[in-house]
């Protein structure tokens, strides 16, 4: 079964057309990126899919849950990381916690046996009574993720999550994340414009301008729109630049760049005696998004 | 019903965890007892008193002391009838602001029906209002006791926390249908200026609602919260009135205790009719369930993203 199931969702926003028919499906337990510029698309396609916003026109089935017809299932078969805190500054992370729980029907009792394994693992028990507000913004984003995974729910959504946090704390909720998927099997939902979070996705979406542009596993898209590059350190010359002719080449200050497509290692197979000094860097998502669309991902 | 007190519950920490916001929801009961202090207990005391040198024989009958609890009943309703006003409304602000910040996107995610929120927020501030009112009119009846001058029976006691009880859900009632169209907590702050400021002339606390013109009367009581203090000033009247009476001995035949009544009205007066304490409480009742009504209706369709 899949967790999530677009057919042909559209949304207009007045005369603006903000998703273009876009059709997807994400299989239960995949990590299943949703990648695009700000303005993209990402968060509105979020947003209708747990309920919060109105589609205006397509189909959409959450673990075979018809949206627009059985939201309260949907609602709470799924949690979600939005872009920006909407916990409460004024109220300690307990108090914040102990409420939202409350929103999912859950006592005071089984909020604790929620929490409890949280505590650990997501370094709880040192702010459990700070104010929200006061907290830094990798402690702010612990408490939200612990929030939308409160009532245990089967598809988590990720809206930007580490947009704004330093690296450190950009790290520390990866190792989160990937902790659920290794512990709980969970269904993540991730939107992003950084690409390299897209790396251990098992599948990823590009959306350009509302349309669905590109599909596939970070290595099927690496593949097909990115090219790999040599890097060969070496003096220039004309011997060199012969042998490059047939291949897009630059060079800067003390070596060589050359793109390839395929075949990089039978070339280099075949010039083993004269290539010695190299690397070989992969093509990457930046890659990818750039050869796509024509422009470079912000914030990049 | 567990998500709906969450979410009540939640409201409730929101607003009392900003003590600033706390204080100043009651602004315009702090603006009525400032003003009283600084010369509207003087302004009435005099008016009272040149009432009572034109009727022969009152003045040595009824004591000065009456005069003044009479005159510190009547603001003690006025600050009653104003945090009434105030209070709810500031705790309201916290819609507004969860529309704002995103807070109630997250609300939408969750198995909380929309209706139920809408109610949430009612309670909370309905709850927020009888509890600072209730605490309120505890203190002044707890001082009057103190002073010997709480002339009043257990009944009316009971009553006046019913009127509060009433005022604060109607009030609510009305502003909960107000604050559904404020985009903006500015905007809505600057609303509550308004708000407060005009509070206390609606209801009658800076000057009596009788001085007003016919039309401006009926505006004033279009508003529940003129009548809730109107039954308020009744209750807690009732008592000093009763004593001044029989003071008087029938001597004028009630007529001075009945000038009072009507100069600082006892009655609303709406569309040239005026109307008793059960015609209040009905009108009251109807108004707060009709704004109930009206918000369950409104509040999915305001909280709608299209």
């Amino acid at each position: 079964m899949n967790a999530v199931t677009v057919s042909d969702l559209t949304k207009y926003y007045g005369d603006h057309l903000a998703l273009d028919h876009i059709s997807f499906a994400v299989g239960e337990g995949e990590l299943f990126a949703f990648l695009g510029e700000n303005g993209a698309g990402k968060s509105t396609a979020i947003h209708i899919l747990s309920t919060i916003l109105k589609k205006s026109g397509g189909q959409v089935k959450i673990f075979d849950m018809e949206l627009g017809k059985q939201d309260d299932g949907i609602r709470a078969a799924l949690g979600i990381v939005f872009q920006k805190s909407v916990l409460d500054d004024k109220l300690t992370v307990k108090d914040n916690l102990y409420t939202r729980a409350a929103y999912y029907g859950l006592s005071r009792k089984q909020a604790d046996d929620r929490l409890e394994p949280f505590m650990k693992s997501f370094e709880l028990s040192e702010i459990w009574n700070c104010r929200y507000g006061k907290l830094s913004g990798g402690q702010r984003r612990r408490v939200d993720i612990v929030r939308a995974l409160l009532h245990d729910p089967r598809l988590l959504f990720l809206d930007e999550p580490t947009t704004g946090l330093d690296p450190k704390s950009r790290r520390l909720v990866w190792d989160y994340i990937h902790r659920l998927r290794r512990e709980k099997k969970m269904t993540i939902f991730l939107t992003t414009h950084y690409m390299e979070e897209t790396r251990d996705a098992d599948r990823v979406v590009i959306l350009d301008k509302g349309k669905i542009i590109a599909e596939g596993t970070p290595g099927e898209l690496k593949s097909r729109y990115a090219s790999s590059r040599l890097l060969w350190y070496a003096e220039k010359s004309e011997e060199r630049e012969n042998l490059l002719s047939p291949y897009e080449h630059t060079y800067d200050s003390d070596h060589y760049t050359v793109k390839f497509q395929d075949a990089i290692t039978e070339f280099l197979y075949e010039n083993r005696r004269q290539i010695t000094d190299y690397e070989i860097l992969k093509g990457s998502m930046d890659d990818v998004f750039l050869n796509l669309t024509g422009r470079e991902l912000e914030n990049q | 019903m567990r998500n709906f007190w969450g979410l009540t519950k939640r409201n409730l920490l929101v607003f009392f965890e900003d003590k600033q916001a706390v204080v100043f929801s009651l602004l315009t009961s702090i603006i009525v007892l400032a003003l009283y202090l600084l010369f509207l207990k003087g302004t009435f005391v005099d008016a009272i008193n040149e009432v009572l040198d034109s009727a022969s024989g009152l003045r040595e009958l009824i004591s000065q002391e009456d005069v003044g609890a009479y005159v510190n009943l009547l603001l003690f309703a006025g600050i009653l009838g104003s945090a009434m006003v105030t209070v709810p409304f500031h705790c309201l602000t916290t819609l507004v602001k969860d529309r704002e910040k995103g807070v109630d996107l997250d609300i939408c995610a969750t198995p909380v029906r929309r209706w139920q929120t809408a109610l949430a927020y009612f309670a909370a501030a309905a709850f927020s209002a009888v509890l600072m009112t209730g605490l309120i009119l505890t203190a002044g009846l707890c001082l009057l006791a103190f002073q010997g001058r709480l002339y009043l029976e257990a009944s009316a006691i009971a009553a006046a926390y019913g009127v509060v009880v009433l005022g604060s859900i109607s009030a609510t009632a009305l502003f909960l249908i107000v604050v559904l169209f404020f985009r903006t907590s500015s905007a809505c702050g600057a609303f509550f200026g308004i708000l407060s400021a005009a509070a206390g002339f609606v209801i009658g606390a800076y000057i009596p609602i009788s001085q007003f013109s016919e039309g401006v009367q009926t505006a004033c009581n279009v508003f529940p919260a003129s009548h809730v203090t109107i039954l308020l000033r009744n209750i807690l009247l009732g008592g000093v009135l009763d004593r001044m009476d029989q003071a008087a001995g029938g001597l004028d035949n009630g007529r001075f205790t009945a000038s009072l009544k009507e100069t600082f009205s006892f009655k609303a007066h709406l569309f040239s009719c005026d109307l008793d304490v059960t015609e209040m409480l009905c009108y009251v009742l109807v108004f707060a369930l009709a704004c109930i009504v009206v918000t369950i209706f409104l509040y999915p369709k305001t909280c709608e993203r299209k």
